[in-house]
């Protein structure tokens, strides 16, 4: 465990200067801070609320000049003292660390450092100089003792890094307070162009992403946080019509050895994002999808109102134009084996093939083959195929039951309500706040007239001659939450009640499907029947064969998926280009930002206008509770301005001395 | 609510800024990037820093005033001495940044900057890194507008302006940390850019790093030439505009004084761009009937003001058969003195140097427009803008509040209509042009001369007019870009309700042109008393609609023979361009860009 000799973090001071190395308590905050990586100490950590010294022979100055270099290169250059007063700061000390100038500069590197905290417009500019200023306020004998050697000071290994809540917040890593920032300056094909640098589905990824980044946004301090996925519905659809051009074969900048073939299995987000940063770097790659359109659970999972199916072809589309090929109506498994792929010359594989299988009830008389039975997923699939896309009737009849409480139970009953179904029933085992389903699709569902029986259960599947007549429920208790913080329910007794119905539909989660591997293929699983791989290489037991997504995680959500296939591209380049998977320092600067999270103690302390976050418009309830038309509005030009400027930049640099 | 500043107890609503708050009670806090009349508040100069201390937090901090909220219980101080000492430094460290080379700069003596400087008690610049900022661009490629990055601090005005008030939206800005630009979109020259050259930046710019092109020294070599004849012309909006700069009441009409000044300067001849613009009335009204009758393209769109034609060419090409395909009044007038006026003078056109002072930036781009060339002869030869021609009469010791009026004394193109002078305000060449087309088609004048409905600061104002025998007609009239994008749309649609559309790209029309005085932390301030001014010229004008100017009864009898004929077809009308731009960035690029940032 990280020892550490002395540090300021947030106004705390810890100096153990005095003491023998093994004299110095254990600090648990620590534990992951011995080594960069392997072999590679941690000598020194800053970031934007305070610094820490864990070895004794850290030079400061050329530390704090390292960290002062990025801050200044980092500045927005918009606000005047952190455009300047930086720079002012790293010019003063690069002449100390030369050797050059007194004791006496210190005072005014104070003075500028003070002033860029406190006047600074963003939360870059407010946390720059946090961690030198800890230096000059508590430490400033080591400094002194550092200058008055006057020797020029080499240059140290440092390792910088820069992120911000949403950034941390986002499986994809997407940029997200600089593609805001690029609205706010103009220029929209550059803000997607840093949310194509991470994935392909920009449009999709700002109709149905679940914004984790939003969760974490800071402006929920002051008002609401940012709108950061309607910023990126607002970039993508504003440039779409000029997609194609943007991505040809000249934007792969070296190709690589025609031999290196790939072969991605599942055209859902996993597939698609791994494709996508595969053929970036020049390798040859064929996609496999055992179905007849691409998009994965995207397609077939979320309904065209939410997600208009132009917009998700449109983005797969990509990948062709990129020179990658995708293969419809091959399911892995049936029509080829990973056998197969190896034997026609594919180098690596990618396993993303989701998680479709729907899963029972466990209800009494339930049986998957009932007419008027039918899985989530499979219900969906089939109003977005037969239905939308093939103009096949589907008999629905007057009522229907789901059962769920997460998105996919939200898209069902919202469907069948626009499929014309006349009473919709949603029936979830807990209460409405511990749905995991997006607010706004619970607010949706019942502005258009479902209804909600929340703490309700299913016992039975009653149906006649084989054809499903109606669900028997009973009412449920909450009780105290458990160790993961979900509440447990106990069935209330004597509370059963009937629905008639003519169709049931659970949507209470999927599983994967294991048909396409056999066992001599080496794919080792889960206990949860999920693939399994090793986290820091997605690399299942099989060499050469990666995985992620669905079929890894299990159910998880778009954005998810989209971050394991761009970490699976990485790792399979590394693994066809160095026959291993290189470490990587800016997932390690990431985990040691996730670890000093905890220490930081200060929020929002100064009082900051609020401005409310767009409003989007919406189709009237009324209207589109009876068709499929995309319910939510675009933002205008004006609105997507004005969002863009609520962001608080949220911005923190964070470096690492290590001994290489 | 009420909260304290300075001690003293003040009331204000929920959200209002302390800078607000403070003003409305009198005390004074410096500002520098913040402009309430473009509802500016970007919060980068950071200059307005004041003391606060919350309810319930018995902390002091230092905050923008103006992008900090009042609260309840709130205590602001404004001026303890820490205040001072770091609004000082603020301002130091502007300056830092900051190209000070002030004797040479446009701004000098008339700069927000330096006015801050002064607010704040600075009086040390400790900081001087010249690396900082004499690389940053200077772009002269546009005939109307100079860029100077090495003055510009960041303040965003002009982006505002260009994004929000005309919606043309060609600054973006580029680069990060001492690198940061306010630059032309996709990195082009300004002059290739999709820029129109209206000028409002200039306007808002507190500083030197925005500034029209300076042609006064061209302007000097004319009239130190004894080889030509410089003839000049000045618009209709420079006369209540002008006096502004020599500290005269905002809105005096000192057409008389420009007339006597310009005598002084050594003009051979001084004449009114508002003859022309009662030319402009015969023949674009004439237009607007024969397309009317031949049921050929409308709605017709004015073509006066070149802010909006290069709007139009570079965005909407596809409406250029909308434009009337009359020339400007500056135009019309090189086109008239360089034929009509040599013809009667006995001057050799060669010799003639039409010089216009012009409240507008943009005409300096349109007098170099190719098709107002004839054998390498420019119709008009050099354009001032309103300021500059305050600069030319400084620099050669004029003053026209010391001058007696002169009347203009030329018998060929010196009169003019109160129809003429209300050009300078938007919706006057509509007013105009309803004046003459009424009595053109009902043989009879208007009943009540004003046209009301098309007179006001709407963006948009539109009305109905009767010509009796030949129906009513709907026409409107807009100013600002960001309107006129919107009728554009109409009408490319094909939903626009109207038959004629007057459209000035500056906010008021000429009077706000890019060209007139700036007023320092203010936008148009004296807007209303231009206004007013030339509205006042119009009530008190003998004469009030164009085809009753006595003159242009006589152009067209003794020239031109009849508005549309063959010799005003080819000497008062032009055609117009597709100039919209075609930039395709691949991903490659972008991602290079943003690479490069990083």
């Amino acid at each position: 465990m990280a020892k550490v000799i002395f540090g300021a973090w947030d106004g705390d001071v810890i100096d153990n200067r005095t003491k023998k190395i093994f004299e110095i308590g254990e600090y648990p905050e620590f534990k992951d801070f011995d080594e960069f990586n392997p072999g590679n100490p941690i000598k020194a950590f800053f970031g934007g609320h305070g610094f820490f010294i864990f070895e004794k022979d850290v030079n400061l100055l050329d530390a704090a000049l390292q960290y002062m270099e990025r801050v200044a290169r980092e500045s927005c250059g918009k606000c005047t003292p952190c455009r300047v007063g930086t720079q002012i700061i790293r010019s003063k000390l690069e002449l100390l660390t030369r050797g050059e100038g007194s004791v006496a500069l210190l005072d005014e590197i104070e003075n500028i450092a003070e002033h860029v905290k406190f006047t600074s417009l963003c939360g870059l500019g407010q946390t720059a100089t946090v961690s030198v200023l800890g230096m000059l306020q508590y430490f400033r004998e080591e400094l002194e003792s550092e200058i008055a050697s006057r020797k020029p000071v080499s240059r140290q290994h440092c390792t910088t890094y820069v992120s911000a809540p949403c950034i941390e917040a986002c499986p994809s890593k997407v940029d997200v307070p600089r593609y805001i920032d690029y609205v706010k300056d103009g220029k929209f094909t550059h803000s997607l162009g840093v949310i194509l640098q991470k994935y392909p589905m920009a449009a999709t990824c700002g109709r149905v992403c679940v914004r984790f980044c939003e969760m974490a946004c800071r402006r929920t301090q002051v008002d609401e946080a940012v709108g950061i996925k309607v910023l990126k519905r607002f970039v993508a659809d504003h440039e779409r019509f000029v997609t194609n051009e943007w991505f040809s074969s000249y934007a792969i900048p070296d190709k690589k050895d025609a031999d290196l073939k790939v072969a991605v299995i599942g055209a859902g987000p996993a597939g698609i994002a791994a494709a996508y940063h595969l053929l970036l770097q020049g390798y040859p790659v064929d996609v496999y999808e055992a179905k007849a359109v691409p998009g994965g659970m995207a397609a077939t999972g979320i309904p065209e109102y939410r997600l208009p199916k132009a917009v998700l072809s449109k983005e797969i589309s990509i990948i062709e134009t990129l020179g990658g090929q995708i293969f419809y109506n091959r399911r892995m498994g049936r029509e080829f084996t990973l056998k197969s792929l190896f034997n026609n010359g594919y180098k690596a594989v990618f396993l993303g093939v989701g998680a479709h299988k729907g899963k029972t009830m466990g209800a009494v008389g339930e049986d998957p083959h009932l007419e008027g039975y039918a899985f989530g997923v499979d219900f969906l699939l089939r109003i977005n195929h037969d239905y939308i896309d093939r103009g096949i009737p589907m008999e629905l009849g007057e009522k229907m039951v789901v059962v769920g409480g997460g998105n996919v139970a939200m898209d069902c009953v919202r469907s069948a309500l626009r499929m014309g179904v006349r009473e919709v029933h949603l029936v979830y085992r807990r209460g409405r706040e511990e749905m995991p389903a997006d607010h706004e699709e619970v607010e949706g569902a019942e502005k258009e007239g479902v209804i909600f029986h929340f703490l309700t259960h299913p016992t039975r599947v009653i149906s006649e001659n084989g054809k499903v007549r109606g669900l028997e429920l009973i009412r449920m208790d909450l009780g105290e939450p458990d160790e993961s913080g979900r509440r447990s329910v106990t069935p209330k007794e004597d509370s059963e009640f009937t629905i008639e119905a003519d169709h049931v539909i659970p949507a209470i989660g999927q599983q994967v499907e294991h048909g396409f591997v056999v066992p001599e293929d080496n794919v080792g699983f889960s206990g949860w029947g999920t693939i399994q791989v090793k986290t820091e290489s997605l690399s299942t037991s099989r060499k050469g064969v990666f995985a992620g997504g669905d079929c890894v995680t299990g159910p998880a959500t778009l954005v998810q998926a989209m971050a394991q296939g761009a970490e699976a591209a990485r790792c399979i380049n590394d693994y066809l280009t160095c026959g291993r998977v290189r470490f990587n320092p800016e997932a390690r600067m990431s985990r040691l930002v996730d670890d000093v999270q905890p220490m930081i103690r200060t929020g929002v302390s100064i009082p900051i206008k609020h401005e409310y976050r767009v409003k989007i418009r919406e189709l009237d309830p009324d209207v589109r509770k009876k068709m499929f038309e995309e319910v939510e509005k675009p933002i205008s030009m004006e609105e997507a301005y004005r969002e863009a400027n609520r962001c608080m930049r949220c911005y923190r640099v964070y470096s690492v001395i290590t001994e290489q | 609510m009420i909260g304290f500043i300075n001690g003293k107890e003040v009331e204000f609503e929920e959200n209002e800024t302390v800078l607000s708050v403070a003003e409305k009670y009198g005390y004074f806090i410096p500002t520098l990037c913040e402009m309430k009349d473009i509802h500016h508040t970007p919060g980068t100069c950071r200059v307005c820093l004041t003391d606060i201390r919350r309810k319930k937090d018995p902390r002091h901090h230092i905050v923008t005033a103006c992008t900090t909220p009042m609260e309840a219980g709130m205590e602001v101080l404004t001026r303890t001495p820490k205040v001072r000492e770091k609004q000082r430094l603020q301002v130091e460290l502007l300056l830092a940044d900051h190209n000070q080379d002030c004797a040479s700069c446009i701004r000098h003596g008339n700069c927000e900057l330096q006015d801050v400087a002064q607010f704040v008690g600075l009086t040390q610049t400790r900081y001087h890194y010249p690396h900082f900022y004499l690389h940053r661009t200077r772009d002269d490629s546009s005939p109307a507008i100079m860029r100077n990055m090495s003055k510009c601090i960041r303040c965003l005005r002009c982006v505002t302006v260009c994004r929000e008030l005309q919606g043309v939206d060609a600054l973006v800005i580029t680069e990060k940390g001492l690198e940061t630009e306010i630059s032309v979109r996709d990195h082009l020259p300004i002059g290739d850019s999709d820029c129109v050259s209206c000028g409002q930046c200039i306007l808002v710019c507190p500083v030197g790093a925005l500034a029209e092109r300076d042609d006064i020294e061209e302007v000097m070599d004319c009239l130190y030439d004894p080889d030509v004849a410089t003839v000049f012309q000045f618009a209709p909006a420079v006369r209540t505009a002008l006096g502004e700069e020599f500290r005269m009441p905002a809105g005096s009409n000192v057409e008389g004084r420009i007339v006597t000044a310009l005598k002084r300067l050594g003009a051979d001849v001084v004449l009114d761009t508002n003859f022309t613009a009662d030319l402009v009335i015969m023949e674009e009204g004439t237009e607007l009937l024969k397309r009317i009758r031949d049921k050929d393209i409308l709605p017709m769109f004015t073509s006066c003001c070149p802010g909006w034609i290069n709007f139009a060419e570079k965005n909407y090409p596809e409406l250029k058969e909308h434009i009337s395909t009359t020339k400007s009044p500056q135009q019309c007038f090189g086109a008239m003195a360089k034929t009509y006026l040599s013809e009667k003078m006995e001057l050799d056109p060669r010799r003639i140097r039409v010089i216009s002072i012009m409240p507008c930036t943009a005409k300096k781009g349109e007098a170099k427009r190719s098709e107002f060339f004839h054998e390498g002869i420019p119709e008009v030869d050099v354009v001032l803008t309103t300021r500059e021609f305050a600069r030319l009469l400084k620099r050669e010791g004029i003053h026209p509040g010391d001058l007696e009026s002169t009347a203009f004394d030329n018998p060929w193109m010196g009169e003019y209509t109160g129809a003429a002078v209300i050009f300078g305000a938007t919706g006057g060449v509509m007013e105009a042009a309803i004046r003459t087309v009424h009595h053109a088609v009902t043989g009879k004048e208007m009943a009540k001369v004003e046209f009301e409905p098309i007179r006001g600061m709407e963006a948009v104002r539109e009305a109905e007019v009767n010509l009796e025998g030949a129906g009513t007609i709907k026409v409107a009239a807009a100013h600002t870009l960001k309107a006129a994008r919107k009728l554009a749309e109409d009408v490319k649609a094909g939903n626009s309700p109207y038959t004629f559309i007057e459209i000035m790209a500056c906010p008021g029309g000429c009077l706000g042109g890019g060209g007139q005085p700036r007023s320092k932390h203010a936008y148009q301030a004296s807007r209303e008393e231009r206004r007013e001014g030339l509205y006042a010229i119009d009530r008190e004008a003998s004469v009030r609609q164009s085809h009753n100017n006595p003159q242009i009864q006589k152009i067209y009898s003794e020239f031109l023979e009849k508005p549309l004929g063959f010799k005003s077809h080819h000497l008062l009308h032009t055609t117009y361009r597709d100039r919209k731009r075609m930039i395709r960035h691949t991903m490659k690029e972008i991602w290079r860009e943003i690479e490069d940032r990083l």
